[in-house]
């Protein structure tokens, strides 16, 4: 089993980044926590990275380059190669999971179905936080989401169902293709 | 040090007693283990790596003459607007208080709130934002700030902008912001006086900048065509200086 570089690359920068945008975010979002604000609920500050606002800001804003960036041109990547026909969740696999009988198929399609989630949800999380680094020059974003409120719930959420979809792909990935799919997606040349 | 003596200085240093110690508001700030080693440490090289590429971008997005969409008076938030004051609320007395602009400028000026409240008012509803995350929408009436930039006649060179206030305050804005047409010296908020607490008798005001720009109790405005050492209370303990919206 044997996995493209571009992805080995995507999947590792992809890690790596989120982990910083999360971690930093946490921190933002403990200056004026999104639910009660500053009585509000509080998340552990052994979770922040940069110390306090200012830093988790200086960690966020310059990790966003990465992260964004990263995207785009895996994005690129998966349109030109055409990877994007059979890579991604399919009506086979909607089909696989209605009507299958086949167990090891199922799983194959909620693994496509789980990482097929995350990349909506990773550029929901990059329009949303645009819409809050510079609400003035895109008022329409936070216009879109309902007002500011609701795009800081908006931006927010994307940490939860990342976490969630994150942990569940890594499950499925070991389900479906074991220590080999796993060793092709990190390590293996 | 008395506001009198910091009018009278010419130059942009403030005293290094100003600040709160970088370690000590770390500790304030409760550190986690990420942040003591790592974070604190990497923060300014890591905000110094991105932060000249960010800022070139923000300037390139910006359009200096673009009004930002305002929102309808029903739209207020009059609960929203939290108070966030450095140090303390200074008490200044309207009828003795002066407004200096000086620095680059041929036509230095000292105005009172009767010469202030006699130039063109101008009324938005805005969203202010603050970098903790909340926002609110708020009403302000007062100057548009080029208008009396106009009238201090600049001279060519005039690059950035620097706001002196009563309780210590710096800040320092790039001259393309203040010229925005939305960025106001208040004296309204709400359909109301502005409150001693919100900066009266007069503060800062724009829908571009984060809040901690935009100053309260301002009582010089000192144009000048380079940015000095010290940039803006919060800036300079590690905060963005440009900290457009």
């Amino acid at each position: 089993m044997t996995q493209p570089l571009a992805a080995k690359i995507f999947h590792w920068v992809s890690l790596v980044s989120l982990f910083l945008m999360i971690t930093s975010g946490l921190q933002i979002y403990n200056a004026n926590p999104v639910f009660g604000g500053r009585e509000g609920i509080h998340i552990p500050p052994i979770l922040g990275l940069g110390g306090w606002l200012a830093g988790g800001r200086h960690w966020h804003f310059a990790t966003m380059w990465i992260f964004a960036l990263n995207l785009l041109w895996y994005g690129f990547y998966v349109l030109l190669t055409r990877r994007w026909r059979h890579r991604y969740m399919s009506s086979k696999d909607v089909k696989a999971l209605l009507v299958s009988q086949n167990e090891k198929r199922k799983n194959y399609a909620w693994h496509r179905l789980v990482y097929t989630l995350l990349i909506p949800i990773l550029l929901l999380s990059i329009f949303s936080g645009l819409g809050m680094y510079k609400p003035a020059q895109f008022y329409w974003i936070v216009d879109s989401l309902g007002g500011w409120e609701a795009l800081r719930i908006t931006h927010f959420m994307a940490v939860p169902i990342t976490l969630i979809l994150g942990g569940v792909h890594s499950q499925l990935g070991r389900k479906v293709g074991g220590d080999r799919l796993l060793d092709s997606m990190f390590w293996s040349k | 040090m008395s506001q009198e003596s910091k009018q009278n200085q010419s130059d942009i240093e403030l005293d290094d007693d100003d600040f709160v110690p970088r370690r000590r508001f770390l500790t304030l700030a409760g550190a986690g283990l990420l942040t003591i080693g790592f974070g604190s440490v990497a923060e300014s090289l890591v905000g110094g790596l991105s932060e000249p590429l960010n800022q070139q971008v923000e300037s390139l997005i910006f359009r200096p003459q673009q009004p930002v969409p305002e929102f309808a008076v029903s739209e207020i938030e009059p609960n929203k607007l939290i108070v966030n004051t450095f140090r303390f609320t200074p008490a200044i007395n309207p009828e003795t208080y002066r407004l200096t602009i000086d620095g680059e400028v041929n036509n230095p000026l000292s105005l009172s709130m009767g010469d202030l409240q006699k130039l063109p008012f101008k009324s938005m509803v805005i969203r202010h934002v603050c970098v903790e995350g909340w926002a609110a929408i708020v009403q302000w009436g007062g100057v548009r700030l080029r208008d009396l930039i106009t009238i201090a006649k600049p001279s060519d060179q005039v690059k950035y902008v620097y706001f002196y206030s009563a309780d210590g305050y710096y800040e320092s804005w790039d001259i393309d912001s203040v010229m925005h047409p939305q960025t106001l010296m208040a004296y309204q908020k709400n359909g109301q006086p502005l409150e001693t607490e919100f900066g009266a008798p007069l503060r800062l005001a724009s829908p571009i900048k984060l809040g901690y720009k935009l100053s309260k109790w301002v009582t010089r405005i000192q144009l000048t065509s380079k940015l000095g050492k010290k940039r803006g209370y919060w800036e300079d303990l590690g905060y963005e200086w440009y900290a457009g919206l």
